[in-house]
């Protein structure tokens, strides 16, 4: 209960601090928001030449990556600050700071680096998301699926910024590991059945980036299947597995730091 | 001669220095020796199931669409630079005073660091990625005609320098210099061809892409390597492509040269 | 010879009224207020040769701009720079392969590598013959007492090895003059003592030196000419000796009394009280009467337990300067 005070707290001073520099949070967002929402491009431009996705029509193909921008805005809100504040603490040898507080440093972490500058690609992506339900005939029986699959999705996200910034307490100053997960979800952002089985698998089960974007689109085209629900367990024990990690990080270096 | 003697010496040792200054960073270069064959993976299927649907795609075939993204990949690797981000940065932090007291043009400084960078690039990122595709995805991504190939990853190297030194420069007039950055990097993303090849779009847009600096950095070179004979809806010959992006390269050139006496003007009669 | 000649030199900063706030910056988009500033304004002084000249002034004076002007990174509004017959902005390319500067607060060396491969570039960028980088090199790093030093990377250095590696680094083509703006800030005596060590040296070998500082010391030390700058004007420009009796041969008298003193003068001088009611101090101008006289007289004014005289202590004369410019 305390928790959530706090967490309420740091939350109303994000946003506060956000109307306070009001031009740099409006051009921040739309920044976001462009760069994340360019690359449906390439499946405009497929269906533009008269080619397509076999089996999908377009607005069908841009819900997968609508849905997949709107879980990177709420995960990169909820968790990316923590990646990059782990990341400068460890560079800048100031982890300890965070460490004297009488928090969970975990916690602490995610409570005040909230981003709002990622509230703009949440927005742009359920908005988009919408639009490209509606233009593919999607029914509303399969709302309650969705949002089950795209919380497990964001979960999946959130993780994967944990696990990041696990790793910046080894690989120190490596700007570039975030590149590393996003080329990995990129397998999210597709039609699985364009890949083979052993990706699908791998997808759905082990990195399971396909519950990001494709599961969610999926259920609200009425087309879930029951592996997709039972996917949602590879995804909380992701995210499980990113909490515990990123705790093992801290143990450690509070035994090496002293 | 003496003075190119000398000109050589300065850019050999900053090089070097550039090279081991980021030697320590080496392991963060492999990271391109993952997401590129990752990215590469993507493509590779997306396009396969495409082409499912149709033979030829843009005027181009499947094989070539692989080979493209491919290459485009290796392209980046032998010619990107942050020369625009580093300039913004010695500016905003009046860092650049120390460069104007260096009996140096601050501007050839840069391109040896470049190429002290892209040396490192050339072994952690280029060549690691280079032999993925060739011995484990088989493909075929040694370029057709290796004159022509050389000649146009050396005019992407100089035309991607001068763009960035260019963007870099705007930081002497703006302090909200690093959004023009962004919007660029954005349309970059877009229109230099690393998403999708420029053949793909309609050709009044490629007519403009003409003379515009984006495909130069990406596109027309990936055509000319992967030894496309009609390029574009233009149907450029590879001389006539590779020719574009001389001209290109050489307003870019000059471009800078403007802005930069314009700039360092600027610089000493405003302040550090 | 005079080898640095300025006169009525001014700098003009003219910037725009930035507001906060989105309408504020929307409104500067469309209509902006401009606002000039005079950071310098009509100073002339000449500087010979070999010489140690300090640039002294409280912050914001103006001491950095005409450095910078100097130096030749900044063009000036008005009036005229000459070094060793250049005109350092116009000629800058020329001029700077003549000239070292240290910025204390901008490094120079390349963070991630020893201090001896940034050498290796400048040995390039300034085409130093291998003799003479060589010669040069070990000279001062023996002189630095800094040889391991030079091989670990910049990262690991403490500021005071830094510090050193930057004078090395700023020496080594051997400029006829270097500036150096704050050269000694946040470092420890024993570092401060070795950097105006080397510097006195070079000096004496022909190295003429400018030199800004917030550290007396470093002046009382090094300087043979003072220019005093505040408020972008030339408030003070001669030896150092001249600096100390500027306002004046004055002495102060340090007196620790038997009993409590309650009058307010002393044979005519002004009585300022110390820490406590027995300690006092006198200040005589001993221009206007002679100190054995005085402290003839003194004895058999008051009933003191201790006395010490000491000549009037350099940041109070400089404080006296700032505060009447």
């Amino acid at each position: 209960m305390r928790y959530i005070k706090i967490y309420f707290t740091c939350l109303r001073i994000a946003f506060s601090q956000a109307a306070a520099y009001r031009a740099d949070f409006l051009l921040g967002n739309i920044m976001s928001l462009l760069s994340n929402i360019l690359f449906p491009l390439v499946t405009v431009v497929i269906y533009a030449n008269g080619a397509s996705f076999p089996g999908w029509s377009m607005w069908q193909v841009l819900l997968i990556q609508s849905v997949f921008a709107m879980s990177t805005g709420l995960s990169s809100m909820v968790t990316q600050g923590v990646m990059w504040a782990t990341m400068d603490h460890i560079r800048e040898g100031s982890f300890e700071t965070v460490l004297l507080k009488p928090l969970p440093p975990l916690f602490y972490l995610t409570a005040v680096n909230f981003s709002t500058g990622s509230l703009g690609l949440f927005i742009g992506g359920l908005v988009m998301t919408v639009v490209s339900a509606v233009k593919s005939c999607t029914s509303a029986a399969g709302v309650p699926a969705f949002m089950v699959l795209f919380l497990a999705g964001a979960a999946v996200l959130c993780g994967l910024d944990l696990i990041m910034a696990a790793i910046s307490f080894k690989w120190v100053g490596n700007s570039r590991i975030p590149e590393i997960f996003d080329s990995i979800s990129e397998f999210g952002k597709y039609p699985a059945g364009i890949f083979p089985k052993a990706v699908k698998v791998l997808t759905a089960f082990i990195i399971p980036v396909a519950s990001v974007g494709f599961f969610p689109a999926s259920a609200l085209l009425g087309e879930v299947e029951g592996y997709m629900l039972i996917a949602v367990i590879p995804c909380l024990v992701f995210l499980a597995f990113g909490i515990w990690i990123y705790h093992i990080m801290i143990k450690r270096y509070e035994g090496v730091g002293g | 001669m003496n003075r190119l003697r000398h000109r050589l010496a300065v850019c050999r040792a900053v090089a070097f220095v550039t090279y081991k200054e980021w030697s320590a960073y080496r392991t963060h270069s492999l990271v391109s020796a993952f997401v590129g064959p990752v990215y590469f993976i993507v493509q590779y299927f997306i396009w396969t199931a495409v082409y499912g649907s149709s033979s030829t795609f843009g005027g181009m075939e499947l094989e070539q669409t692989i080979r493209y993204f491919g290459v485009s990949a290796l392209i980046g690797y032998l010619t990107m630079d942050f020369a625009d981000w580093n300039l913004q940065m010695l500016v905003r932090t009046g860092k650049f005073l120390i460069f104007a007291l260096r009996p140096v043009h601050h501007r050839f400084f840069a391109l040896s660091q470049k190429i002290g960078h892209r040396i490192l690039g050339f072994f952690f990122e280029f060549l690691p990625c280079f032999f993925v595709f060739m011995l484990l995805f088989r493909i075929d991504i040694v370029p057709a005609y290796t004159g022509w190939t050389l000649l146009s990853v050396a005019l992407t190297f100089l035309m991607q320098f001068y763009v960035n030194y260019c963007i870099g420069m705007t930081a002497f007039y703006f302090v909200q210099a690093r959004g023009i950055r962004t919007v660029y990097m954005l349309l970059a993303s877009v229109f230099s061809g690393a998403l999708i090849p420029i053949s793909f779009f309609p050709g009044a847009l490629q007519r403009v892409m003409m003379f515009l600096p984006f495909q130069y950095t990406n596109y027309i070179t990936a055509m000319v390597w992967t030894g496309s004979d009609s390029i574009g809806e233009l149907g450029l010959s590879i001389p006539q492509a590779v020719l574009c992006q001389a001209i290109a390269a050489a307003v870019t050139a000059l471009l800078s040269e403007v802005l930069y006496r314009a700039s360092i003007r600027r610089f000493t009669a405003v302040g550090a | 010879m005079e080898i640095i000649k300025v006169r009525d030199l001014s700098k003009i900063y003219t910037t725009y009224k930035r507001g906060s706030g989105f309408s504020a910056a929307l409104k500067s988009f469309f209509k902006r207020e401009k606002v000039t500033v005079s950071a310098v304004d009509g100073v002339s002084f000449t500087i010979e040769e070999g010489t140690v000249c300090g640039i002294l002034g409280p912050n914001g004076a103006g001491k950095s701009t005409t450095i910078k002007m100097l130096c030749g990174a900044l063009f000036p509004t008005g009036g005229s720079i000459d070094v060793m017959g250049f005109s350092p902005a116009k000629d800058r390319t020329k001029y700077v392969r003549r000239i070292g500067a240290v910025f204390g607060q901008k490094s120079q060396l390349i963070f991630d590598i020893p201090p001896v491969d940034s050498f290796a570039m400048n040995k390039a960028i300034y085409g130093i013959s291998d003799a003479d980088y060589k010669k040069r090199l070990d000279d001062m790093t023996e002189l630095f007492d800094v040889g391991d030093v030079i091989h670990k990377p910049t990262r690991v250095l403490s500021l005071g090895e830094r510090m050193k590696c930057e004078f090395i680094m700023s020496m080594l083509h051997a400029p006829k003059i270097v500036f150096l703006d704050e050269p000694t800030i946040g470092l420890d005596v024993i570092a401060k003592n070795k950097i105006r060590e080397v510097i006195s040296r070079m000096n004496r070998n022909g190295t003429t030196f400018i030199l800004t500082t917030h550290d007396l010391e470093d002046v009382e030390q090094l300087a043979d000419n003072v220019i005093i700058i505040n408020h972008g004007r030339k408030v003070f420009d001669n030896s150092l000796d001249k600096l100390r009796t500027t306002l004046g041969s004055k002495k102060m008298i340090d007196l620790t009394l038997a009993k409590p003193f309650t009058g307010s003068e002393i044979n005519g001088v002004a009585v300022k009280p110390g820490e406590d009611r027995l300690r006092i101090s006198l200040e005589v101008d001993t221009e206007q009467r002679s100190i054995t006289e005085f402290l003839a007289t003194l004895s058999s004014t008051v009933d003191f337990t201790d006395i010490s005289v000491r000549s009037l202590p350099m940041d109070e004369i400089i404080t006296r300067i700032y505060t009447a410019g």
